[in-house]
C-alpha cells in the first residue's frame, strides 16, 4: 500500500475516523487530485464525518452546506443585508451624499451576506473544506447550478463583479440515494459507496466512541447488530445506532443482553415501526443465541 | 508496466466495462490514469479500489467491476465479446410465462354493486358517476365519465413547486428584486416584489395491468390514462401483463374505441394471464435513467393477482422507489369490502407505495388528488 495513504489511513484513526483502505484512498485520491468526493451510502454510516474528520486532518475551518428541496442561491451562495442597507440609505438622505459613493458603500463587502459556498471560496486562510450534504434532498436545478461553482470556484456578484477562488476549497458531497445523482455531477467528483461496517470495524468503532462499554458487552452488540442487518427490514441500523443502543446499554448498567433489555430498548436501533414488530420476541431471541454464541 | 502500457491496458478495461454496459466516460479514464500515478502499482487491492473510486462506479455496478477486474487486471484476461453480456442479462428475466391456476377466478367481484348509495334520487348524474363502479357503466356513461376524467386528470398533473420564483402581487416579499427596481426611483420603494411558489407540471408515468382479471376496468381506466396524455405533456403510457409494452404513442386520445383497437393488436396476450415482477423489471433495466427522477409519479394499476416473482417484484420496486417521487397504486378490487390484500405480488408491493387506493369508481380516482398536489 502507498506510504500516504497509509499514513492518512493512521491519521484518520487517530481522530476517531475507522477507515478502511478504500476510505483513505478515496479521501487521499480526492486531496491529491483536487477533486470532489461524493459520498453515499446507507443512512448512518459515517458519510458526514469524513468531511469532519478531513476538516480536522487540515486543521481547517468546515463550511457546511445542508441541502433540502426547494434550496436556492439566495441560502446557498449569498444575499444582501437589504435592512441594513435600507437603514444606511435612510441616514444617508439627511447627510446629502454623492449617490455614486453612495452606492459603493452599500453594495460594499460588509453589506454582503455571506452563504456557505461564497464563504467557501473566499477563505483567506487557506482551503476550507466544504461539506455539502444530502445533496439529494436539493432539486435537480441545484445540481447544475453546484456543477459550474465545482468546476470554476468563482461566483459573479453583479454589483462586486467576478470573485475568484482564493483557495479551492476541498469539497465533499453526500447523498442518501433518495434520488440519483446526475451523472454530470457524478463525473466531476470521485466516488466512494460506504457500506455497513464489518464485525471488525464497527467493534473497533464502538470502542473508541462508546469508552463505558465492556469488551463482552461490545462484542454481543456488534455481533446483534451485524446479524439484525441481516434480516428483511424496511431501515438497516447504521453505526450511528449502534452506538446510540450501546449509550443506552452503558447508561442502564447492563454488562450483557437479555431479552427484555433488546425488546425494551430495541427502538435506538429501529426507526420504523414496521421494522419493530417484525422482530419481536422469537426474533430478538434467535439474534441473542447467535450474540452470544462463541466463536 | 510502461506508463504507456498502462494507459493502454487502462482503455482497455473501460472498454470492457462499457461492454458490459456500465456508463464509464473519457473523463472517467483521465480520472482513473491520474489516479493510478498516485496509488501502489504493485498493491492489486489498492488499485482496485483506486479504479472503483476514480471511475465512479455505483453501488450495482461493484459486480461486474469485480468481474472485469479479474480478468483484466491479472494478466489473464479473456476478452468477452459485448453481446454474450447483453445475453446473460436476458436470460435472467426468464421467459414469459402465464400463470393461470384458478385463484384469480376464486377471487370473484360482487354481483350487487358494492356502493348502491349512489343511485338514491336527488343525486346529480355526476354523483352517480362517481359512486358507480366501472364495471357496470353504459356507453354514454362512459362519455360523460371520461369528461370528468379529463377534469381530474388537469389537476393530477400539476404540483406545486417547492422553490420560489418571482409572482406578481403575491406571495412573499423579494427583497432581492424590489430593491434593484426602487434603484429606478431613487431608492423608493414603489412596489414591492414578490416571490411565490410556482406550479409544476409533474411527470406521470401509468403502468397498466392489463390482464383477464383487470377486464372490467381496462377500458376505464384507460380512458383516464387517454385524459392524461391530452392534459399532461410529460405523461408515458405502460401496458404490461406477461410482457410490457409502451403504448404512449399508440394512444390518440380523442379516439378511445379505435385506440383500444390498435392497443389490442399492439399488446400481445391482452386480457391473459400477468407478470407483474418480470414486467416492473424490465421497466426499471430499460427506463430508470430517462423516465424516472424525483418529480416523477409513478401509478400501477393492477390488482396484484400475480403468483410467484415476488423477488423480482421487491427488487423492482425497491429501486422505483430510490427513484421516484411518489409511487401510488391503484387496485380496483380494493373497492369490495371484502377483498384482502393477500395476493403474494401484491403484499411484495405494499410497503414501497406511497398510496395503495381503490380505482372501481371515479370518487376512489379523486381520492388521488391528495396523494399528487
Amino acid at each position: 500500500m502507498n506510504e500516504e495513504i497509509r499514513s492518512m489511513q493512521a491519521e484518520m484513526e487517530r481522530l476517531g475516523y475507522i477507515a478502511e483502505p478504500a476510505i483513505a484512498t478515496a479521501v487521499y485520491l480526492a486531496k491529491e487530485m483536487q477533486k470532489p468526493l461524493l459520498v453515499e451510502g446507507e443512512a448512518g454510516v459515517g458519510k458526514t464525518e469524513i468531511a469532519k474528520v478531513l476538516a480536522r486532518l487540515l486543521s481547517t475551518e468546515l463550511i457546511r452546506l445542508q441541502c433540502y428541496e426547494g434550496l436556492d442561491t439566495n441560502t446557498a451562495l449569498y444575499e444582501w443585508n437589504y435592512q441594513r442597507q435600507l437603514l444606511r440609505l435612510r441616514i444617508a438622505e439627511r447627510e446629502a451624499r454623492d449617490p455614486a459613493e453612495l452606492e459603493d458603500l452599500i453594495f460594499g463587502r460588509e453589506y454582503l451576506l455571506e452563504r456557505p459556498l461564497l464563504r467557501a471560496i473566499t477563505r483567506r486562510e487557506g482551503p476550507a473544506v466544504l461539506l455539502i450534504d444530502e445533496i439529494d434532498r436539493a432539486d435537480e436545478g441545484f445540481e447544475a447550478f453546484l456543477l459550474e461553482v465545482l468546476s470554476d470556484f468563482q461566483i459573479t456578484i453583479p454589483e462586486l463583479g467576478t470573485i475568484r477562488a482564493e483557495h479551492v476549497p476541498r469539497v465533499v458531497l453526500t447523498s442518501n440515494r433518495s434520488r440519483e445523482i446526475g451523472d454530470a455531477l457524478r463525473r466531476r467528483c470521485l466516488y466512494l459507496y460506504i457500506e455497513h461496517p464489518g464485525f471488525e470495524k464497527e467493534l473497533r468503532i464502538l470502542r473508541g466512541k462508546v469508552p463505558g462499554v465492556n469488551e463482552q458487552l461490545a462484542q454481543s452488540i456488534t455481533r446483534f447488530v451485524q446479524r439484525l442487518r441481516a434480516r428483511e427490514l424496511r431501515k438497516l441500523p447504521g453505526v450511528a445506532e449502534t452506538l446510540d443502543w450501546a449509550q443506552a446499554l452503558v447508561r442502564l448498567h447492563r454488562d450483557a443482553l437479555d431479552a427484555e433489555t433488546v425488546s425494551a430498548t430495541l427502538g435506538c436501533l429501529l426507526k420504523d415501526e414496521h421494522d419493530i414488530k417484525a422482530t419481536g420476541g422469537e426474533a430478538v431471541e434467535e439474534l441473542l443465541a447467535y450474540a452470544s454464541a462463541r466463536d | 508496466m510502461s506508463a504507456h502500457g498502462l494507459v493502454a491496458q487502462l482503455a482497455r478495461f473501460a472498454g470492457a466495462l462499457r461492454g458490459a454496459g456500465v456508463r464509464v466516460g473519457l473523463s472517467d479514464e483521465i480520472d482513473a490514469a491520474a489516479a493510478l500515478k498516485l496509488v501502489d502499482l504493485l498493491d492489486r487491492a489498492e488499485v482496485h479500489r483506486a479504479l472503483r473510486i476514480a471511475f465512479k462506479l455505483p453501488r450495482d455496478a461493484w459486480d461486474t467491476f469485480d468481474r472485469l477486474f479479474e480478468e483484466y487486471w491479472d494478466g489473464r484476461r479473456a476478452p468477452r465479446h459485448p453481446a454474450l453480456e447483453h445475453a446473460l442479462q436476458r436470460e435472467r428475466r426468464g421467459p414469459p410465462q402465464w400463470r393461470w391456476d384458478g385463484e384469480r377466478v376464486r377471487l370473484e367481484l360482487p354481483d350487487e354493486p358494492p356502493h348502491s348509495e349512489g343511485e338514491q334520487p336527488g343525486y346529480s348524474p355526476e354523483a352517480v358517476l362517481r359512486r358507480k363502479p366501472f364495471d357496470q357503466f353504459s356507453a354514454s356513461e362512459l362519455a360523460a365519465m371520461e369528461r370528468l376524467m379529463a377534469r381530474l386528470a388537469r389537476k393530477l398533473a400539476t404540483r406545486r413547486s417547492r422553490r420560489l420564483v418571482p409572482a406578481p402581487a403575491r406571495g412573499m416579499v423579494d427583497l432581492r428584486r424590489s430593491f434593484r427596481r426602487a434603484l429606478a426611483s431613487d431608492g423608493d420603494f414603489l412596489k414591492l416584489a414578490r416571490r411565490a411558489r410556482p406550479l409544476e407540471e409533474a411527470n406521470l408515468v401509468v403502468l397498466y395491468d392489463t390482464s383477464g382479471s383487470m377486464d372490467a376496468y381496462t377500458r376505464v381506466l384507460l380512458a383516464f390514462a387517454f385524459a392524461l396524455r391530452r392534459v399532461m405533456k410529460r405523461v408515458e403510457i405502460f401496458a404490461f401483463n406477461t410482457t410490457l409494452v409502451r403504448v404512449t404513442g399508440m394512444i390518440a386520445p380523442a379516439k378511445i374505441p379505435q385506440s383500444l383497437t390498435r392497443l389490442a393488436a399492439g399488446v400481445p396476450d391482452w386480457s391473459g394471464g400477468t407478470r407483474i415482477g418480470g414486467c416492473l423489471s424490465e421497466f426499471v433495466n430499460l427506463y430508470k435513467g430517462t423516465m424516472i427522477d424525483r418529480s416523477t409519479t409513478i401509478v400501477c394499476m393492477s390488482d396484484g393477482l400475480d403468483h410467484g416473482e415476488a423477488d423480482l417484484l421487491v427488487g423492482s420496486m425497491r429501486e422505483l422507489r430510490a427513484r421516484a417521487g411518489k409511487i401510488i397504486w391503484l387496485n380496483p378490487l380494493l373497492g369490495d369490502s371484502r377483498y384482502r390484500p393477500e395476493a403474494a405480488g401484491m403484499r411484495a408491493a405494499l410497503p414501497f407505495v406511497d398510496h395503495f387506493g381503490a380505482a372501481h369508481n371515479l370518487a376512489s380516482l379523486e381520492g388521488l388528488l391528495r396523494f399528487v398536489g
